[in-house]
């Protein structure tokens, strides 16, 4: 009796459509990033490793790269903290964390482009709320001396809100000084919600005779039972919850398109948004293909760390 | 070592009460079992005693001290868990270390880093380290020090687990059903080890569980436990030789004893499916009552001897030591069991009908209440003229 073929047909089917769609645009990419070939274009020329070249010497790509990694690097710990403290504090509630969970989930589920309008909104330096409410607080002696630590016998022009008071506010979108902060400010926001329920799922999954073996063995404070049994026993977690977040806060773009385009003076020219502005807007396929290149890489190395922490650190 | 007693200790959840006022008084160095059924409560007392729930009403104490608001790491015991509940990502020498570090160390000599850099926590760990190698050469489990428990059988997670327990030398030991998580060999196995180590330590041990052959097996006194009451509490010999209790009688010892209706007259004689029993109750109330007869307490007798039961084999269960028919009687739905030996049993077939009569001496006789009823045995002058 000859074997069967049948199981080529279940398979193939599969394979074709991943090599098609996945695969081999990858190989396209790569090759098109050593080309200076733009759409439209009868042909190309071969330009072999310059588009790399480029991308490690010249200033805009280096604060590209200084840009999507300072984002990454505040959004992935706050949020991650955030998330974790979020879930506990809703874990120990006995009513209401439905509803906590609900509302800090909802940032999730907002479409982020449309959030971002409102963000610009609210952040308008002239007509925008958030710098009304701060304005509000500078003739109001209670909170001018909280806020400006003059309560503690500092002098409150030293201080960064009794200074602004005295001067202005900051244009948060429009200065390259808070830009960047206040683009990864909202990508926490949006972020943390996520993390929260990926935690609570974590936490739910921690068997109950563990914390009452803790209280046995002498760990009587809360904290002593959250570093012998909580923290541990979400590693799992944690390592999906970080490769997670460090993906999705490299991959950021839609706030950066709407609210700054890369703005002020490249302070908030990340990655993607770089990816789409090259292959895009410039029609410069060639330089487009190779920062995408170079932000697969990047994403495979995260994965990798976190295949190997899931192999090694945090299997029990 | 401590002596424990709890008094009229009631909890309920919601409204709902799952235990009524138990009272115990658990002797230093005893090995006491907590023995009922599932959701009778046993294990509740034992959480109670532990300080892991706080109970509705009543008192815990602990060598005289009331316990009641004393958080459970200061009450100096320490419990075996049903799931073993040992640390997953913790070595089983770490493990064995847990509750001595939390213990012995002050907070900044555990805390992480910094904590290494005291000249106190070097001298400290030697002493832990040296308790940890005495635990596990009296348990045998030096070669799964480095070990974690996921790499562990279930036995030997038993055994670090029991470990975790000693190393601290807690006043007593609550063990919450330790070993139904074994395979039946390993567990009878366990049965005696746990007696030993009884034996050597000198501590109470608080023992619950629902299989009754570990209670009879391993205790100095079983407190048999269903639906929030304490039923009785004595030596096994005692509970299974008196039960005070229809429900104790039927819950303790195997193969159930069998249940028989029958009527007691003015005179305190009782008739029982046909039979009149030798004997007397010592405060006759005429009406019905429920005539108790373990497995061992029937004899198979002639066909045409007086004062017998009748019925048809439906079942034979040879346990190669003894053999138990199952009897059931004409008009009957359930099946009386009786013992035999091996080599008395072996010419009766499935189908057969055979014929049995109790030991005199032996029914027990239980009230309309299921209280047990005081029956003396008169020898055969009993029986109405």
């Amino acid at each position: 009796m000859g074997r069967s073929k049948a199981h080529y047909w279940f398979v193939g089917p599969a394979i074709f459509l991943m090599l098609l769609l996945l695969i081999a645009p990858v190989f396209v990419a790569a090759a098109l990033s050593m080309t200076d070939y733009s759409l439209g274009n009868s042909g190309f020329n071969w330009i072999g490793w310059e588009n790399y070249e480029k991308l490690f010497s010249r200033r805009s790509y280096s604060k590209m790269f200084t840009a999507s990694l300072t984002y990454v690097l505040l959004v992935v710990p706050i949020s991650v903290a955030l998330g974790l403290g979020s879930a506990l504090l809703i874990s120990s509630l006995r009513i209401g964390g439905e509803l906590y969970k609900a509302i800090f989930f909802l940032p999730v589920m907002a479409t982020l482009l449309a959030m971002a309008i409102v963000w610009e909104f609210a952040l308008n330096p002239i007509v925008g709320v958030v710098n009304d409410i701060l304005r509000s607080g500078c003739d109001k002696s209670a909170i001018y001396a909280l806020l400006s630590g003059s309560w503690l016998g500092y002098d409150p022009l030293d201080s960064w809100y009794g200074s602004a008071c005295e001067k202005k506010f900051p244009l948060w979108l429009g200065d390259r000084q808070y830009a960047l902060g206040t683009i990864a400010f909202i990508g926490i926001w949006q972020a943390f919600g996520f993390n929260m329920v990926l935690y609570l799922a974590g936490l739910t999954s921690v068997p109950r005779e563990l914390y009452q073996a803790a209280q046995m063995d002498g760990a009587d404070s809360a904290w002593e039972r959250f570093k012998l049994v909580t923290w541990p026993m979400l590693g799992p977690t944690h390592v999906f919850v970080i490769t997670i977040s460090s993906i999705r806060s490299f991959q950021v773009f839609d706030t950066v398109e709407a609210l700054t385009e890369g703005g002020p003076s490249k302070s908030t020219y990340v990655m993607v948004y770089a990816m789409f502005e090259k292959g895009v807007r410039q029609n410069l396929l060639g330089m487009g293909s190779a920062i995408t290149i170079v932000f697969l890489i990047f994403v495979l190395i995260l994965t990798l760390v976190q295949v190997y922490f899931v192999n090694r650190k945090v299997h029990y | 070592m401590a002596g424990i007693a709890q008094s009229g200790v009631t909890k309920s959840y919601g409204g709902q009460s799952v235990i009524n006022g138990v009272d115990l008084d658990i002797h230093d160095g005893e090995f006491l079992t907590l023995v009922g059924p599932s959701g009778c409560g046993k294990s509740t007392t034992l959480r109670i005693i532990a300080g892991l729930e706080t109970q509705s009403s009543g008192d815990v104490s602990i060598d005289g001290v009331s316990v009641n608001e004393t958080r459970p790491s200061l009450r100096d015991l320490a419990m075996v868990f049903q799931s073993y509940a040992l640390y997953p990502h913790l070595t089983v020498r770490q493990n064995l270390m847990t509750p001595l570090r939390l213990r012995d160390l002050s907070f900044w000599e555990r805390f992480p880093l910094l904590g290494h850099l005291l000249p106190s926590r070097r001298s400290k760990m030697v002493q832990i380290e040296k308790e940890v190698q005495i635990v596990s050469e009296t348990l045998k489990i030096e070669p799964l020090l480095a070990r974690k428990p996921g790499q562990l059988s279930g036995g030997q997670r038993q055994r670090v687990a029991l470990g975790r327990a000693m190393v601290r030398n807690p006043a007593a030991f609550l063990m919450d059903e330790p070993l139904s998580n074994l395979d039946a060999s390993l567990r009878v196995h366990m049965r005696a080890e746990l007696s030993a180590l009884h034996k050597k330590l000198k501590t109470t041990f608080i023992y619950v569980t629902h299989d009754q052959a570990e209670a009879l097996t391993m205790s100095d006194r079983i407190a048999v436990m269903m639906d929030g009451d304490l039923l009785q509490l004595g030596s096994p010999e005692e509970v299974y030789q008196n039960p005070q209790d229809i429900r104790v009688a039927e819950f303790i010892g195997s193969p159930k004893m069998n249940i028989l209706p029958g009527h007691c007259d003015e005179f305190g004689h009782i008739t029982c499916a046909g039979l009149s029993l030798d004997g007397v109750l010592a405060n006759p109330a005429p009406g019905p009552v429920s005539v108790g007869l373990r497995p061992e307490h029937l004899t198979l007798t002639d066909a045409g001897a007086a004062q017998s039961l009748s019925g048809k084999l439906t079942y034979k269960e040879n346990l190669g030591s003894d053999v138990f028919f199952h009897v059931t009687q004409e008009g009957s739905e359930s099946a009386i069991i009786i013992r035999a030996q091996p080599l008395a049993a072996t010419p009766q077939k499935p189908g057969d009908t055979l014929h049995c009569a109790p030991v005199p001496g032996k029914p027990l006789v239980f009230g309309a209440d299921g209280r047990r009823l005081d029956f003396n045995h008169v020898a055969s002058s009993g029986k109405l003229a």
